[in-house]
């Protein structure tokens, strides 16, 4: 699908705008936009709202082998993925560049600059550590997919917690959240990313593009920074040419704007300790709002299921008989049962050439059809209701054996449980040059 | 899920969810499950069926979730007026006639290749503007803005849009000024605003004198250029969405989001 | 943490939200208890011309998982939601275009393909594509002792000997999409069946 194009005029619009030292959304130069915090009540799993840009992150864990050359290290695994819901020039396998840069600039941010203790990770040098694997996914793409995202990942790492565990010799119990509490993950510092949008060939700068300023701008500049005034990593794209003293005040901004993000994320993570603590509601039902036109909460509905048994037999008694159902299989051989006559064979007179393949005696095409049909049928029942093995092969030179093909009166299809349409397979032992439709 | 035995006034201006089927007044049925529309008289001649609804063997079947409404018949005895469905939609579906914005994205040979928000691009020939000869061409740009009107629009085929009028005049149509702002609001949105009347552009109007163009794709185009001077002028072009939300009690909610 | 129904015929308090996410047509947060899916639907839009079909707007339904890849689950699950919903959507309204509805697992306790259902049936609601119907999902689980759940935890699902999820569509409570895991009797089919009917 294709974005909708912005015209010249709206181009042209914000760069007067933006010259003006005015945007669209009344902020100023270096305002970000409110960033909303919200907890799920798995661990790990948070949503942040950076304005309208939504990501989701998740943070699960596994325990493996390690790398051969980090053998006391654990392993770290982040993956971003921008979700075709977040914008409609999102298709799957289409978005590649954008994509690779994202993971690249996130994997930087927070492997590199080795915010979270992977030795503490380490479970049995060499042979166990543990892998931690933090999920990405945009939902809303309204600019800034950046930020959001690093605010996500930290945001999420801080609060998972992984199982505890206990090494005893050679015995590695891990044990269950009900039996011992999980442990939170050692976290040296925060890492979080703040973009900036140049404009003019590097004359005006934004902080926190929103998507149609990230149309028209000219290149970004991402600073990534902790609290305590580390820059993490800083990456410039798009070709513009930016003055030292323009990258200094960039890095001050960030220092003012990394301070307020990471108390708004303590603040959050404190709040819900409390919550849980208290044994109060989490989870996402609650960041769902009271009192909105758009929402609708219901507390636990109670379904009165007492008369349904008689309600069950009112309908069985009204409802047209079942045709024909075959309770018993029959069986022909080991290995070989018929559970109904099969349908109606809707293909039409074979061709002459395929019938004269047929080892057969029966020239009937429409008889032919059926029996075949029904050993079809009947290998995908054998299969599941007897465990002997049956041979499939493919050999085009396996004789065909034809069950007694009767006259049989055309009759619809019995309906059949689910559990055999779960099961329907395409099965090969046919002697058969076209390809016939599984059912 | 369905009322049953409520009178007509109250149905129309009810909520219905698609499903519902309205029984029209010529076949009054007893079934309580399905609403009863329509004034007590049977209509005369033809009723129409608008947006939101669709002829099913037993009446109306409500396909879009909104508001129910009804026009009754202008003059005496002539049709039996119209229902139909406000709904609020985002996505702009091509009709024939609706005035639209649209934005040029290609020119190939002697037709422009027009984004109007919907399912495929529209086509713009270039003699469809007012003065134009095969030796005197419009001057239009890929991005511009062109506000027209669809000559030909319906679910089979590619929408076809014109600048002019059935007499050849412009009419206010053609390519917009290159100034200004777009923005994109709701479809619900723009049919308060298009209504006669509407209160909010008379109360806005008496604000603060302005001039748009509103096009029934959702998109509004505002022909000022940044001022220098106040802050709030930015305020009221992103804030003309509250304001006209603050200023209009009475219209109803679910309509502006 | 989290809410236990007791075992009987009860569902979990359930929150909706529509229209949170501002750039998909339509979008809607449907919450289970502690299972939660967020739907986004556009459409009528551009279609590839491998996909076009001159009758109808082609469906494409995306399940993504919220740890890993899509695998073969998402890619069944996906299927029957868009069976579901190809039987509620008009779609010979808008032929030659493609209506896209992507469902994202915020978080799985239990009942996840209702959840999806639910969720997806509000999207399509918001974002003013034409339906037939309404539709909505249940799921119950049959404890090995015969006992019925209906929407049940994830560890009701994981100690019950079947799991069935059924669609129903609004007018008629007719049936649109019947799917079990594991095994259970025809009769104990029917009972859920008009259980669920109940509920719905």
């Amino acid at each position: 699908m294709k974005e909708t194009p912005l015209s010249n005029c709206e181009k042209r619009f914000l760069l007067r705008a933006i010259e003006e030292r005015k945007r669209l959304d009344g902020r100023q130069s270096y305002d970000y936009r409110n960033v909303r915090v919200s907890f799920g009540t798995d661990y790990g799993c948070c949503v942040v709202e950076l304005g309208k840009t939504r990501v989701l992150g998740q943070v699960s864990c596994e325990l493996v082998a390690p790398k051969p050359n980090r053998a006391t290290e654990g392993i770290l695994f982040f993956n971003l993925e921008l979700s075709p819901m977040a914008s409609p020039a999102f298709e799957l396998g289409r978005q590649s560049e954008l994509l690779v840069k994202l993971n690249r600039l996130l994997e930087r941010c927070l492997r590199n600059s080795k915010c979270i203790d992977t030795e503490s990770l380490c479970v049995v040098a060499g042979e166990k550590v543990w892998q931690i694997r933090v999920d990405l996914h945009l939902l809303n793409h309204d600019g800034n997919i950046i930020d959001a995202a690093s605010i996500a990942a930290i945001v999420a790492l801080c609060h998972f917690r992984r199982p505890d565990i206990s090494v005893q010799g050679e015995e590695i119990t891990v044990y269950t959240p009900e039996e011992r509490d999980p442990v939170p993950l050692s976290i040296h510092h925060m890492p979080i990313c703040v973009s900036f949008a140049f404009f003019k060939q590097g004359t005006y700068l934004l902080v926190d593009p929103s998507e149609r300023e990230e149309r028209v701008m000219d290149g970004l500049l991402v600073i990534a920074m902790n609290k305590h005034h580390e820059i993490c990593t800083i990456q410039s794209s798009g070709g513009i040419m930016l003055l030292k003293d323009q990258v200094l005040r960039c890095s001050k901004i960030t220092g003012v704007k990394v301070a307020e993000i990471t108390e708004l994320i303590q603040k959050a993570l404190e709040n819900d300790r409390k919550v849980r603590k208290e044994g109060g509601k989490c989870g996402f039902a609650e960041s769902i709002p009271n009192q909105k036109i758009t929402a609708f909460k219901m507390e636990r509905a109670p379904v009165d299921a007492n008369d349904v048994e008689e309600q069950a037999e009112e309908i069985i008694m009204k409802a047209d008989p079942p045709l024909d159902v075959f309770a018993k299989p029959i069986l022909w051989t080991p290995g070989t049962a018929q559970i109904g006559e099969g349908v109606e064979n809707s293909w039409g007179e074979l061709e002459e050439s395929e019938r004269g393949e047929e080892e057969d005696d029966d020239n009937d095409p429409d008889t032919l059809e059926d029996p075949k049909m029904e050993m079809e049928d009947v290998s995908i029942v054998s299969k599941t209701k007897k465990d002997d093995t049956i041979v499939l092969s493919d050999s085009e030179e396996e004789e065909v054996v034809i069950l007694k093909p009767e006259k049989v009166p055309k009759k619809t299809r019995t309906p059949t449980s689910s559990k055999q349409e779960n099961s329907s397979k395409k099965v090969s032992n046919k002697k058969r040059k076209k390809k016939r439709v599984s059912y | 899920m369905a009322a049953s035995g409520l009178s007509a006034e109250v149905d129309v201006g009810q909520v219905v969810l698609p499903g519902d089927v309205l029984l029209l007044p010529a076949a009054p049925n007893a079934d309580g499950e399905r609403l009863r529309l329509g004034p007590s008289s049977a209509p005369r001649g033809r009723l129409l069926c608008g947006p939101g609804l669709r002829r099913c063997a037993a009446g109306l079947l409500v396909t879009k979730c909104g508001l129910l409404r009804h026009r009754p018949p202008a003059g005496a005895g002539t049709g039996g007026g119209a229902y139909w469905v406000d709904s609020q939609q985002k996505r702009y579906v091509p009709v024939k006639g609706d005035p639209i914005i649209g934005i040029v994205t290609a020119k190939a040979g002697d037709i422009f290749k027009v984004d109007v928000g919907g399912s495929e691009q529209a086509s713009l020939s270039y003699l469809a503007f007012e003065g134009a000869t095969k030796r005197n061409r419009p001057n239009v740009q890929v991005g511009d803005l062109v506000y027209g009107q669809f000559i030909v629009a319906n679910k089979d085929m590619e929408p076809e849009m014109v600048c002019i009028d059935s007499s050849g005049r412009a009419n206010g149509m053609g390519i917009i000024g290159h100034e200004g702002l777009l923005f994109k609001v709701s479809l619900g949105l723009i049919r308060k605003l298009l209504a006669p009347n509407c209160e909010i552009i008379q109360e806005l109007g008496q604000l603060y004198p302005f001039e748009i163009v509103l096009g029934m794709n959702g998109r509004i185009w505002d022909p000022r250029e940044v001022i220098s001077t106040p802050q709030d002028w930015i305020h009221q072009q992103s804030g003309l969405l509250h304001l006209f939300v603050a200023l209009s009690p009475n219209l109803g909610t679910g309509a502006f989001l | 943490m989290g809410s236990e129904p007791e075992p009987g015929c009860a569902l979990r308090p359930f929150a909706v939200e529509q229209g949170l996410l501002s750039r998909p047509d339509g979008s809607a947060a449907f919450v289970q208890g502690d299972t939660s899916v967020l739907a986004g639907v556009y459409g009528p839009a551009e279609v590839r011309s491998s996909r076009e079909s001159p009758e109808r707007a082609a469906l494409d339904v995306l399940l993504r998982p919220k740890v890993g890849l899509p695998g073969v689950l998402e890619r069944s699950r996906e299927q029957m939601v868009r069976r579901a919903c190809e039987a509620a959507l008009l779609g010979e309204l808008h032929p030659r275009s493609s209506v896209t509805l992507v469902l994202q697992v915020v978080s799985d306790a239990g009942s996840l393909l209702s959840c999806c259902l639910n969720a997806a049936c509000l999207a399509l609601l918001d974002a003013g594509l034409p339906l037939r119907s309404l539709f909505c999902g249940v799921t119950c689980a049959l404890a090995p002792d015969g006992a019925v759940a209906l929407d049940p935890s994830a560890r009701q699902e994981k100690e019950a000997r079947a799991v069935l999820t059924f669609a129903f569509e609004s007018t008629e409570k007719r049936l649109l999409l019947s799917t079990t895991r594991g095994a259970c009797s025809a009769k104990e089919v029917e009972y859920v069946r008009d259980v669920h009917g109940t509920s719905v």
